[in-house]
C-alpha cells in the first residue's frame, strides 16, 4: 500500500528500536527502506543505528540485515555482492551498505573506495551526522527554574536551582559555565531516598559535627572523603511553584480535512488540582488516541477509580464521558485528546513520563497528581505507599518529583511477575517486568524538642532541606562527566543518575567550527578548524553513474534518489542529512525545522550526479543567513560574530562552486 | 592423480576441489601464490567462482561475512602483516559462528621488516575463536585444506578455520603431491548448505550488539563448539583416510617412533620434518627418541598431549614464536597439563632463521644429559 504521494505505508525499519527522540538518521532510515522495499539486503558499520536497532534479541529490522565492524560495510557488501552472483542469484535483490560519516568519511574510506572502484551493484548510504556519536545517553538530571533538565540540555544562562550556605534556603542562580570533565572513576552514593553519581573529586555538603554543646557546621567534602554514615544535605521539598500556563495548541475546529463535526469541550488553560489528578489517572490507566479522537481510561466496572475518572472528565473539560463499557471509559473529543497529548506524559505503558513543568507546580496541585497516581496503580501498605508501573523512566521523574515534596521514597524496586500473576487490580497475560516505588508521608516533630530536633538534623525547621545519612559508596566504572559552574553558589542540586553521557567526537566530515568532544570549544581554539571532507565529490571522481544528496526535508526527493540508486547496474552513493539532537544540542523537535534550514541557508544543498551532470534539486535564490541555522544549535554557541561570518563565506564559496558545476558535465563515467 | 607442485598450487587446488564459490584476495608475500593459481583458474574458466580484488586484507576478511552469508563457500590466504590488518575482523567471524576457511603462509610480522616464515602471526590469533591446523607438507596442505571446510562447516562446529603452512619452506617448496579425484572430494565434502541466509523472503539479523546479559553466553557457545571440534576434527582425518586414503596421526597430533620413546621434540609445520630426521638416525644408533607433531594448536588437544608424553623422561618444546615478556606460548601451554614432566623450551627459526639438523641434535644432547644448555637456538 502506498499513499498518493507513492510513499510505502509498510515499514522495513520498525518502530520500538531505542533511537533518541528527534533523531535525524533513524528517520532518514526509515524512508530509505520504504522507498528500497522488501527485496533488500542491508548491510551496515557500528554505530549509532546497528545499537539502537539490534539489542540481542531483538531487532528492528524487516529485511535481511548484517553487522561486522566499523569501516566494513562496503567490503562486506562486496562479499554479499559476489557470493550472490556466484550461485545466481543476484537479480531482483536490493543491495545497500551503510555507515555514518565515521564510517564513510573516515575509517571506512578505504573499503568504500575499493567497492566503489571494483563496481559492484550496490548502493552506499552515508548517514552523515557531522561525529562520531554513539548514543545510549541518559544523564544527571539537574533542578532549574523551568523543571527537571538532562545536565547536557543545560545552557550557560539558564537559571538553576542551589543552596544558600549564607541561609540554608534554596535559591536561583544563573549557571555560568558548563565543563567536560572526560571519563572519570564515578562513585555512587546512596541514601534512604537518594541516589546519586559523582566523581571522586567532586565535593558534597556535609555536616561537621563538634562535640556536644558545640556548634557544628558545613563543610565542603569531596566523595573520596566520604563514609557511609556521614550526613550530607539533600533537597527536602522544592519552592513553592505556580500552576502551570499551557502554550496554546492547534485545535480543531469543523470544516478542517476530515472533520465533520465537533464535540465543544473547555480546554484548561492552567494546572488546577482537578485536571492535576485526572492526568495521575491518566498516568495509570489512560491512553490517547488522536487519530481516533479520545481519551480512554481503563476502569473496570467496580473499580474505585471509575467514578472519580467520571467525575474529573465532566469538572476538568465540561462535558460528561461519552461512551462507557464494562471495563473502559471515554472520552471522544479530538482537542481534549490533542490537548492531553502535547502535555508530554507519553502515549504507551512503558514510555510514560513526568514531564518538566510538573515540577514547577505548588505542592497542592504536585498532591492531587500523586492522588490520582495511586488511585489507579497504587496501594497502600501500612503507612506507606506503593506504586508500581512499567516504565522505568515514570518511576525515576516520579521519585525525583516525591523527593521534592518533603516525603520520604525508597528505591526503584524491580519484578518480574509469572502469567497470571495478579497485580493491582489485573491478572497479567504475559510474564513481565515491572518497577515499583515506595513512598510514606513523614510525620512531624514534637516542637518542645526542638533542641534534640536540631541535633539530630542540623537543618532542622529548615523548609526546603535536610540532612540525610549516607548509606553507601559504591566505586562504579569510568564514565564521562560534565560539570557546571554555578555563579555566586557554586553548587546546584542534581539528584539523578549519571549513566553515560554521549561520545561526540570530531569527524572529517564534522562542521566548520562545531564544539565536538574531541574539537572542543577551547579558550585558544573554538571548535572544530578544517573543512568538511567533500566526500560526494571523491565519489563522483570514481567514474560512478549516480551520486546525490538527500534530507528528510524533503522525503519525496529523498524516495526517488534512493530509487533511482538502486536502479544503477554497478556502485551509486548517497549521502544522507542527519540531524543529531544530542550530539548537536539542539531541540529534539527541530530536527526538521533544522534539516529545512540547512538547505535554505545552502549548507547542505540538495543535488545529484548523475552520468558526470551536476544538477541542484532546489535551488535556492534567497538564501537565509547561517546564523539562523547555528542558533538553533549548542555545538555553535560559542561563536562570535568574526567566526559567524567565516562559516557564512565558507557556506557561500561551496554553494557558489557547486553552482558553476550545474547543468555541466563535471565528472567522468567509468562504469 | 600425481603431479609435482609448490604448496601454494597444492592449496589452491584444494580450494577448487571443494568447489569454493568466493575468493576475496589481496596479495602478500609469501601467501602470494595462492591467488595467483586461483586466479589462473578462475579466468581460464577452469573453476566455478567470483574472485573479489579487495584493496586490503581487512576488506577480504569482511567479504568472507557477506559472502558466506550469501549462502556462499569462501576462501582468502594471507601471511605477516596482511594477517594482522585482519586481526579485528578475525573474532567478529568466529563470534558469528560463520565457517570462513583461510590459508597462513605464515610469516613473522615486522619490525624489522622480513619476509621469512615463523608462527608469530597465527599464535598471536589463538585467541580469537578460528580452529588453526597447522601442515607439514604439500600433500598434507591439499589433504587439510579439503579438511578444514568439512570441520568448519560442521554443525556441532560452525567455526572459521585457518590451515597454517610455513612460508616459503613450504609455499614456494615443489613437491610431489597426489591430487585427489573431484569425485572423490566431492564425496567427502558435499555441496555448502545453510540455514541462516541473507534472505529477502526470510529476513533475519545477524551481527546484533550484545549487551553484558547475552555477551558470555555467546561465548560459552563457541567454547563449547572448540570442544567439540576436537572430535569432529578426528573424525574427519580417520573419514578422509577411508575415502581417499591418507591421514595425519589422529588428526589432533601426530606421533613418530613415541612408542617406547624417552626423550621427545614437541612443535608444528615443517621443523618437525627436520626433527623426524635427526631422530630416525639416533634410532639407528639405539637411542629411544621420538617426535610429537601438534597439529591442531585450536582446539588444544589436551588429552591427546598427555597420554602421548605419558612414559616420556624429558621433553623439548620448539616454539616459532615467543610471547615476548614471557614465554614460548606453546611452552607454556604444554607446561600448564603436564606438571610432572621434566620440560624445556626453546625459541626457534624466528623470522626464517633456519632450523638445522645440528640445532635437533643438541636439543636431544640436552634431553639427555638433564639440562637445558641454551634457550635461544641461534
Amino acid at each position: 500500500m502506498k499513499d498518493l504521494k507513492g510513499i510505502n505505508y509498510e515499514e522495513y525499519f520498525a518502530s520500538g528500536h531505542r533511537a533518541c527522540a528527534g533523531c535525524g538518521e533513524a528517520l532518514v532510515l526509515r524512508h530509505i527502506m520504504k522507498a528500497a522495499g522488501p527485496k533488500t539486503i542491508v548491510a551496515q558499520a557500528t554505530g549509532c543505528m546497528e545499537v539502537v536497532s539490534t539489542p540481542y534479541p531483538q531487532s528492528a529490522w524487516r529485511v535481511p540485515w548484517v553487522h561486522g565492524a566499523f569501516e566494513n560495510a562496503a567490503a562486506i557488501a562486496s562479499g554479499i555482492d559476489a557470493g550472490l552472483k556466484a550461485q545466481g542469484k543476484r537479480e531482483k535483490v536490493n543491495l545497500i551498505a551503510m555507515g555514518g560519516d565515521g564510517a564513510s568519511f573516515d575509517i571506512g574510506f578505504g573499503a568504500l573506495s575499493g567497492a566503489l572502484e571494483r563496481g559492484h551493484k550496490f548502493t552506499y548510504i552515508a548517514t552523515d551526522n557531522e561525529a562520531y556519536m554513539n548514543c545510549l545517553a541518559l544523564d544527571s538530571l539537574i533542578m532549574t527554574k523551568d523543571g527537571l533538565k538532562r545536565i547536557i540540555d543545560i545552557g550557560v544562562g539558564d537559571m538553576v536551582y542551589a543552596f544558600s550556605q549564607k541561609n540554608h534556603k534554596l535559591v536561583l542562580k544563573k549557571c555560568t559555565g558548563i565543563f567536560d570533565n572526560g571519563k572519570k572513576r564515578i562513585f555512587e552514593i546512596n541514601t534512604d531516598s537518594q541516589t546519586i553519581k559523582a566523581t571522586g573529586n567532586h565535593p558534597f555538603l556535609v555536616l561537621e559535627r563538634n562535640g556536644r554543646g558545640k556548634q557544628s557546621e558545613l563543610v565542603w567534602k569531596t566523595v573520596e572523603e566520604l563514609r557511609a554514615g556521614d550526613e550530607v544535605v539533600v533537597l527536602k521539598q522544592g519552592l513553592e511553584g505556580k500552576s502551570h500556563i499551557f502554550p496554546k495548541i492547534q485545535l480543531s475546529k469543523k470544516g478542517d480535512y476530515k472533520v465533520n463535526r465537533i464535540r465543544e469541550v473547555t480546554i484548561p488553560k492552567k494546572s488546577s488540582k482537578d485536571l492535576m489528578k485526572l492526568l495521575g489517572l491518566y498516568v495509570g490507566d489512560g491512553w490517547v488516541r488522536v487519530e481516533k479522537a479520545e481519551i480512554g481510561f481503563s476502569v473496570p466496572k467496580g473499580n474505585r477509580a471509575r467514578v472519580p475518572v467520571k467525575q474529573l472528565i465532566r469538572r476538568v473539560f465540561s462535558v460528561d464521558a461519552t461512551r462507557e463499557n464494562e471495563n473502559e471509559v471515554y472520552l471522544g473529543s479530538i482537542n481534549a485528546a490533542k490537548f492531553v497529548e502535547s502535555l508530554g506524559f507519553g502515549k504507551g505503558a512503558k514510555n510514560k513520563v513526568v514531564p518538566e513543568w510538573v515540577f514547577t507546580l505548588p505542592i497542592e496541585e504536585k498532591k492531587a497528581f500523586i492522588e490520582g497516581l495511586l488511585l489507579s496503580d497504587g496501594y497502600k501498605i501500612g503507612n506507606s505507599y506503593r506504586y508500581v508501573s512499567a516504565s522505568k523512566e515514570l518511576l525515576q521523574t516520579l521519585r525525583l518529583l516525591l523527593q521534592t515534596m518533603n516525603v520520604r521514597v525508597g528505591k526503584i524496586h524491580q519484578q518480574t511477575k509469572a502469567k497470571g500473576t495478579k497485580v493491582v487490580y489485573r491478572a497479567l497475560k504475559k510474564a513481565s517486568t515491572y518497577g515499583y516505588i515506595c513512598f510514606s508521608l513523614k510525620k512531624g516533630t514534637n516542637s518542645k524538642y526542638r533542641s534534640q530536633n536540631k541535633y539530630r538534623d542540623f537543618l532542622y525547621g529548615n523548609k526546603n532541606f535536610e540532612m540525610k545519612k549516607i548509606r553507601s559508596i559504591e566505586r562504579k566504572r569510568l564514565e564521562p562527566t560534565l560539570d557546571l559552574r554555578v555563579e555566586g553558589e557554586h553548587n546546584f542540586i542534581a539528584n539523578g543518575f549519571v549513566v553515560h553521557n554521549t561520545g561526540v567526537q570530531r569527524s572529517g566530515a564534522t562542521f566548520p567550527y562545531a564544539s565536538t568532544t574531541t574539537s572542543p570549544a577551547g579558550k585558544k581554539i573554538p571548535g572544530k578548524q578544517e573543512p568538511k571532507k567533500p566526500l560526494p565529490y571523491i565519489i563522483a571522481s570514481h567514474g560512478i553513474k549516480y551520486v546525490a544528496s538527500m534530507s528528510p526535508a524533503n522525503l519525496l526527493d529523498l524516495k526517488t534518489k534512493v530509487q533511482k540508486a538502486l536502479a544503477i547496474p554497478h556502485a551509486s552513493f548517497l549521502h544522507a542529512y542527519c540531524v543529531c539532537p544530542v550530539g548537536w544540542h539542539c531541540k529534539s523537535d527541530d530536527t526538521i525545522e533544522l534539516s529545512k534550514l540547512a538547505i535554505q541557508t545552502r549548507v547542505f544543498p540538495l543535488y545529484e550526479i548523475e552520468n558526470g551532470v551536476v544538477k541542484i534539486n532546489q535551488k535556492v535564490e534567497k538564501p537565509k543567513p547561517v546564523l539562523e541555522y547555528l542558533q538553533l544549535q549548542g555545538r555553535f554557541k560559542h561563536l562570535g560574530e568574526e567566526e559567524v561570518q567565516k562559516i557564512q563565506d565558507y557556506v557561500d564559496a561551496r554553494y557558489k562552486f557547486l553552482l558553476d558545476m550545474d547543468g555541466k558535465k563535471a565528472f567522468d563515467v567509468l562504469f | 592423480m600425481k603431479s609435482v607442485v609448490e604448496a601454494s598450487e597444492a592449496v589452491a587446488l584444494a580450494v577448487k576441489l571443494a568447489r569454493v564459490k568466493v575468493c576475496p584476495m589481496y596479495p602478500i608475500t609469501p601467501s602470494t601464490h595462492i591467488p595467483e593459481r586461483i586466479a589462473d583458474y578462475i579466468f581460464d574458466g577452469e573453476m566455478d567462482a567470483e574472485m573479489i580484488h579487495v584493496e586490503s586484507e581487512h576488506s577480504a576478511a569482511s567479504a568472507l561475512i557477506g559472502s558466506i552469508l550469501s549462502g556462499a563457500r569462501s576462501f582468502t590466504a594471507t601471511s605477516s602483516n596482511g594477517f594482522a590488518l585482519m586481526y579485528e575482523i578475525l573474532p567478529i567471524l568466529s563470534g558469528m559462528r560463520l565457517p570462513a576457511v583461510m590459508a597462513v603462509a605464515n610469516r613473522t610480522l615486522a619490525a624489522p621488516i622480513n619476509i621469512w616464515n615463523d608462527h608469530s602471526d597465527a599464535v598471536s590469533a589463538r585467541d580469537q575463536g578460528w580452529i588453526q591446523l597447522y601442515a607439514e607438507s604439500s600433500q598434507e596442505c591439499v589433504d587439510t585444506m579439503i579438511q578444514c571446510y568439512k570441520i568448519a562447516e560442521d554443525k556441532k562446529v560452525s567455526l572459521p578455520a585457518m590451515m597454517c603452512l610455513d612460508g616459503f619452506t613450504l609455499t614456494h617448496v615443489f613437491e610431489n603431491v597426489d591430487v585427489p579425484e573431484q569425485a572423490q572430494v566431492d564425496k567427502f565434502l558435499p555441496a555448502f548448505t545453510r540455514e541462516d541466509t541473507l534472505d529477502v523472503n526470510n529476513p533475519k539479523t545477524f551481527g546484533p550488539i550484545g549487551f553484558p546479559d547475552s555477551f558470555m553466553g555467546f561465548k560459552k557457545q563457541q567454547q563449547d563448539a572448540m570442544t567439540a571440534a576436537l572430535d569432529v576434527i578426528k573424525k574427519a582425518n580417520s573419514y578422509y583416510k577411508k575415502q581417499i586414503g591418507r591421514g595425519y596421526g589422529d588428526g589432533l597430533v601426530e606421533l613418530t617412533d613415541m612408542g617406547d620413546a624417552e626423550y621427545a621434540i614437541l612443535g608444528m609445520g615443517t621443523l618437525c620434518g627436520t626433527a623426524k630426521a635427526k631422530a630416525e638416525e639416533l634410532r639407528a644408533k639405539g637411542k629411544k627418541v621420538g617426535v610429537i607433531r601438534l597439529r591442531s594448536f585450536r582446539p588444544f588437544p589436551v588429552k591427546e598431549l598427555q597420554a602421548a608424553v605419558k612414559n616420556l623422561k624429558g621433553l623439548a618444546v620448539l616454539d616459532r614464536h615467543i610471547s615476548l615478556g614471557s614465554n614460548g606460548p606453546l611452552f607454556t601451554e604444554i607446561s600448564a597439563i603436564t606438571p610432572e614432566l621434566k620440560l624445556f623450551g626453546y625459541i626457534a627459526g624466528l623470522g626464517g632463521k633456519d632450523i638445522t639438523l645440528k640445532h635437533i641434535e643438541s636439543v636431544f644432547t640436552d634431553l639427555e644429559k638433564g639440562k637445558q644448555s641454551r634457550e635461544w637456538l641461534m
